[in-house]
């Protein structure tokens, strides 16, 4: 990853920001552990799957600011992508952190504080399906469809500006589409959940689709690099929407369950009283 | 669709056997699509460059329902396996349904109204058209002859019954 100053990973690799982003990232991970072990030691049942995929999606966030990446520069970028913007996020959110800082935290005034942001007003718009998908989905057409991309090639400070926003966005989707940790639940229906995550899949596979053709404005790039990273993000994209899709037909399948037990005890009940 | 499956009014369930199956066997056919002519026989192209942007989008579209459609489609039939309401001559006649159907669609809309792709490119078409459409055609008719059949069969016995 030498040479060429306009490929989009001439700032990644070993600059200041991509050091400063994998320490926080080792951070956050060694505060999950800590907060999730001392649930533990209190008697709590914390799963450990949820540790994991957090350590996971860590890990996933370390390796995209770090590398190395596999692939040419356009290629290596977007597998910075599918790691940062999507396949991270998936496994933090499946950690249920916000849960876990809900519950480690002492149980007055700032447990209730943060439960009262969960369900206020302003906390449901940017996590209404659509608002966030559009944040995050649209972010990532302005940045392939501008000359931004080619510009954070140059520009150290934005590409890690970039890279935050892709992150910070894809937590945001993942969080309003999976819906795991307790936030306000209007606006939050398996239909729109599933419609929204349709649609950012779509809109995904066509500016994948797109990029074969026609590269980002002003970015110097291999045709060969070009298609081989349009296909790989793609396929990751899919990936990626499969397991989203699993985690909302996991919750469809628990629910539908305990609502039919429910119903058959209450049948069981009233045959029993009949009785 | 999520109250739809609390019922506990169990016992075979033949139009939610028979759509259930129709969904798996579409997105299955759509899968096997993608996995043998565009990555093994390599005869459909990533991206056609002709391909106009509706047919793109409605590539996007359809590549993404496609997914969803799987893993919706298993967890519905799990479902129905799990109340007891699955019927099986129904499932049959509504995977064939689902497979054929998907294949006619991707002949007819796909690659002429559309044109997102061609099936092949450097040959005559006329005779690969004929093969894909008349392979899914047998396969819905198929379907469709076994969802009489089904039918019929369940009103006999409802009349021996009744």
């Amino acid at each position: 990853m030498t040479g060429a100053h306009t490929h989009p990973d001439a700032a990644a690799g070993t600059g200041v920001y991509a050091l400063a982003a994998a320490a926080a990232v080792l951070l956050a991970a060694a505060a999950y552990a800590v907060a999730a072990a001392r649930l533990r030691r209190r008697g709590d049942a914390w799963p450990r799957r949820r540790d994991a995929s957090f350590a996971a999606g860590a890990a996933a966030l370390a390796w995209a600011a770090l590398g190395p990446l596999p692939g040419e520069p356009f290629t290596a970028h977007v597998c910075r992508h599918l790691l940062t913007g999507m396949a991270a996020p998936l496994l933090l959110v499946l950690g249920r952190p916000v849960t876990l800082l809900l519950r480690v935290l002492p149980p007055a005034r700032a447990r209730r504080a943060l439960t009262a942001a969960g369900r206020s007003r302003a906390a449901a718009l940017p996590v209404l399906p659509p608002v966030a998908a559009l944040a995050d989905i649209g972010g990532l057409w302005l940045l392939h469809r501008t000359p931004l991309l080619a510009a954070a090639g140059e520009r150290p400070l934005l590409h890690a500006a970039v890279h935050a926003h892709m992150l910070l966005a894809g937590l945001l989707f993942t969080f309003a589409v999976c819906r795991l940790d307790p936030v306000r639940r209007s606006g939050g229906g398996l239909g729109i959940r599933g419609g929204t995550l349709l649609a950012a899949g779509a809109a995904h596979a066509v500016l994948a689709k797109g990029l074969y053709a026609v590269p980002p404005p002003g970015l110097a790039v291999t045709p060969g690099d070009l298609r081989a990273g349009a296909v790989l993000m793609y396929y990751g994209g899919d990936a990626v929407e499969i397991g989203l899709a699993l985690v909302l037909a996991v919750q469809w399948y628990a629910a539908t369950g305990r609502t039919r037990r429910r119903a058959l005890r209450r049948r069981a009940a009233a045959v029993h009283g009949a009785a | 669709m999520q109250q739809a499956g609390v019922g506990t009014n169990d016992g075979p369930d033949a139009r939610r056997s028979l759509l259930v199956c129709a969904l798996i066997g579409a997105s299955v056919m759509a899968a096997a699509d993608e996995i043998v002519f565009h990555q093994i026989l390599g005869w459909h192209h990533f991206y056609d460059r002709s391909t106009p942007a509706v047919g793109l989008l409605s590539d996007g579209l359809l590549h993404t329902a496609e997914l969803l459609a799987l893993v919706a489609g298993l967890f519905l039939y799990a479902d129905l396996r799990r109340r007891g309401a699955f019927s099986r001559p129904d499932a049959r006649a509504g995977a064939l349904i689902g497979l054929g159907g998907f294949q006619v669609f991707d002949g007819i809309v796909d690659h002429k109204l559309l044109r997102v792709h061609q099936i092949r490119y450097g040959v005559d078409l006329a005779p690969y058209d004929l093969a894909w459409n008349a392979a899914g055609a047998v396969l819905l008719l198929a379907g469709c002859g076994l969802a009489l059949r089904a039918h019929r069969r369940r009103r006999a016995g409802r009349e021996q019954h009744g």
